[in-house]
């Protein structure tokens, strides 16, 4: 059996890739995979952790958190994808160095 | 199933998209906004049943019907500060709701808007009764999708769409961080119940896992607290959203994030106590400054106040980081006058853009020529919130720089008083320009706002006096929320 670590640390590589994504990118759907992808870093985990409880067994409220957490991540991209296709209306780009008239 | 009060809620938020339906057949406009008043005075009153039973037993704890006892299965836990923090949700989205049946009259979507607004405090009611991380959690997400709706709902203009994409993608970030940290507590202890988190963690010493699972929350819960280096979403969304729903989300909702820190920190993380007190005091005194220097800059309206909620939040997070009962009286007490006042400001603001079509304070000069009943309610919000001796403000303010001090954290408290002093310099500016000004050719236009409009705000103004000058039955019932959150 692949050892505990090795899972944690795929998260958290994956968490980092996430703020990366966050942090760098301009294109306003590659920030809404991002959040995805931080989303998905803390379901790994959950998952690991539920593996590992007890051998032999898998403890169900990893899962059945994972599963509601599911669900809302996938509400929150539809949202923030309706908000970006309403600024693509308003902008005709999906740069989002152009949305900068609010500031300070 | 998640109680009265919470039920009601619920059924009221799926069954305002059919009243909705009906009132579209029938031509009617307004029904949606008394239905969604009449569902939050509904809830109001199952909160106060609830409130009698939480004062006879303590805590009232409501399992789900699976045979799974709390350790595994979610429950829900009220005690004194679930319903502190209940009461102050359904009371100011109730004066929102009010308040938008005229403020809306011309906006397309009535329907959508109130099933959004009632699903906004469904989910804060939530978190508040949350007796496990994951209940919390799956509540925060609610609350947090119907705001970014709601932020973004003027959707044919520009504002709302640009502030709504900055907060959904801080927001969302905010919250995978805050599963993360829920991840590494359920590997650490099996559990994610608070009174399970709490027995298993307490007694051990604080490991390094521990520690990055502390800053996690500690930015997790902090974006939605507007702490300030993760404030920036604040003054964009709020200033953006319709005028009621910024009185929700600054009076009340960034109140959630606080909510979330008193729990999670004082119970689970009460071996690190001395390491999170420090942590939060800092990130208090930044939030301060941060706030009340931009509040000084600003001449929108809706910026200002905005800005003046990150300044309170500091004060909030001031007092709930001392984790003494006097400390966290002063917190909650302000974060109740911080509902009343702020809501007031909001709501005031909203006529002025109402009425006078600009957020701009250059173009609102004067207004109380044509205004007066509005412009009087403004000038008290601004005085309380400027903590003027007789008003509510002054008194959660003083208690906070008090327990200050007698926590020995008088280099804060010091701090905290020179910030009073700033948001006295901008809100007296505000004031001025509002009473003393000549009119402008904007004010001059403006016509003093009709009768819905202005009685939320007339309660919430007369509300403001009287805790004013009888603070006493009040600090005593944010004394007994500080108690339950302490003691649990």
């Amino acid at each position: 059996m692949i050892p505990l670590v090795y899972y944690l640390a795929g998260a958290i590589a994956l968490y980092v890739i996430g703020m990366y994504c966050l942090a760098s990118k301009r294109n306003m759907i590659r920030l809404v995979i991002g959040v995805e992808i931080l989303m998905n870093a803390a379901h790994l985990t959950f998952i690991a952790f539920s593996a590992y409880r007890t051998v032999g067994y898998i403890d169900p409220l990893g899962h059945a958190i994972v599963i509601m957490s599911i669900v809302f991540a996938g509400c929150v991209t539809a949202v923030a994808l309706t908000i970006v296709t309403y600024a693509y209306r308003h902008y005709g780009t999906l740069d989002v160095r152009k949305l900068r008239r609010l500031r300070w | 199933m998640f109680t009265e009060p919470l039920d009601a809620l619920l059924i009221f938020t799926v069954t305002t998209p059919v009243i909705g339906w009906v009132a579209y057949k029938k031509g009617y406009r307004k029904i949606q906004g008394i239905y969604a008043a009449l569902g939050l005075s509904v809830t109001a009153y199952f909160l106060y049943e609830l409130y009698k039973e939480v004062a006879e037993k303590g805590v009232v704890l409501i399992v789900g019907q699976l045979p799974f006892n709390p350790p595994l299965g979610a429950c829900l836990e009220i005690d004194m500060l679930s319903v502190f923090m209940a009461f102050l949700y359904t009371i100011t989205g109730l004066f929102a709701a009010v308040y938008s049946i005229k403020y809306m009259e011309h906006d397309t979507g009535l329907t959508e808007y109130y099933t959004l607004l009632l699903g906004m405090i469904a989910g804060m009611m939530g978190v508040a009764f949350a007796g496990d991380f994951f209940t919390l959690f799956i509540f925060w997400e609610f609350m947090c999708l119907t705001s970014y709706a709601l932020v973004a709902f003027r959707k044919q203009r520009w504002e709302p769409i640009e502030a709504g994409f900055k907060y959904i993608i801080m927001s969302a970030a905010g919250s995978a961080t805050i599963l993360l940290a829920m991840s590494f507590l359920y590997g650490m202890t099996g559990t994610v119940n608070f009174v399970g988190l709490a027995a298993s963690l307490n007694n051990t010493a604080p490991d390094g896992w521990l520690y990055v699972t502390l800053t996690l929350i500690i930015v997790g819960f902090g974006i939605k607290a507007a702490i300030v280096p993760f404030h920036t979403w604040l003054p964009d969304a709020h200033s953006a959203a319709p005028s009621p729903i910024s009185a929700v989300l600054s009076g009340v909702m960034v109140q959630t994030g606080a909510y979330a820190f008193i729990r999670i920190l004082i119970l689970v993380f009460g071996s690190m106590q001395p390491m999170w007190q420090m942590t939060l005091a800092v990130f208090a005194v930044f939030t301060m400054f941060g706030g009340n220097i931009m509040a000084l800059l600003q001449n929108d309206l809706k910026r200002l106040l905005a800005f003046s909620t990150i300044a309170q939040m500091g004060y909030i997070i001031f007092g709930l980081s001392m984790a003494s009962l006097s400390g966290l009286t002063g917190s909650l007490f302000h974060i109740m006058n911080h509902a009343i006042m702020k809501g007031l400001l909001f709501l005031c603001a909203g006529s002025f853009v109402h009425q006078a079509k600009t957020r701009d304070l250059r173009k609102l000069r004067g207004i109380r020529k044509t205004m007066p009943m509005t412009s009087m309610f403004f000038a008290i919000g601004a005085l309380a919130i400027a903590a003027i001796p007789p008003l509510n403000g002054f008194w959660s303010e003083w208690m906070i720089v008090t327990a200050g001090i007698k926590a020995e954290m008088i280099p804060f408290s010091a701090l905290m008083l020179a910030n009073m002093v700033f948001s006295v310099v901008y809100y007296l500016r505000v004031i001025r320009i509002i009473l003393l000004e000549k009119p402008t050719a904007a004010s001059q236009k403006a016509r003093e706002a009709p009768a819905s409009m202005l009685i939320p705000t007339l309660i919430l103004a007369t509300l403001c006096i009287i805790i004013g000058f009888y603070p006493g039955p009040f600090i005593t019932m944010a004394s007994r929320a500080a108690e339950a959150a302490l003691n649990l």
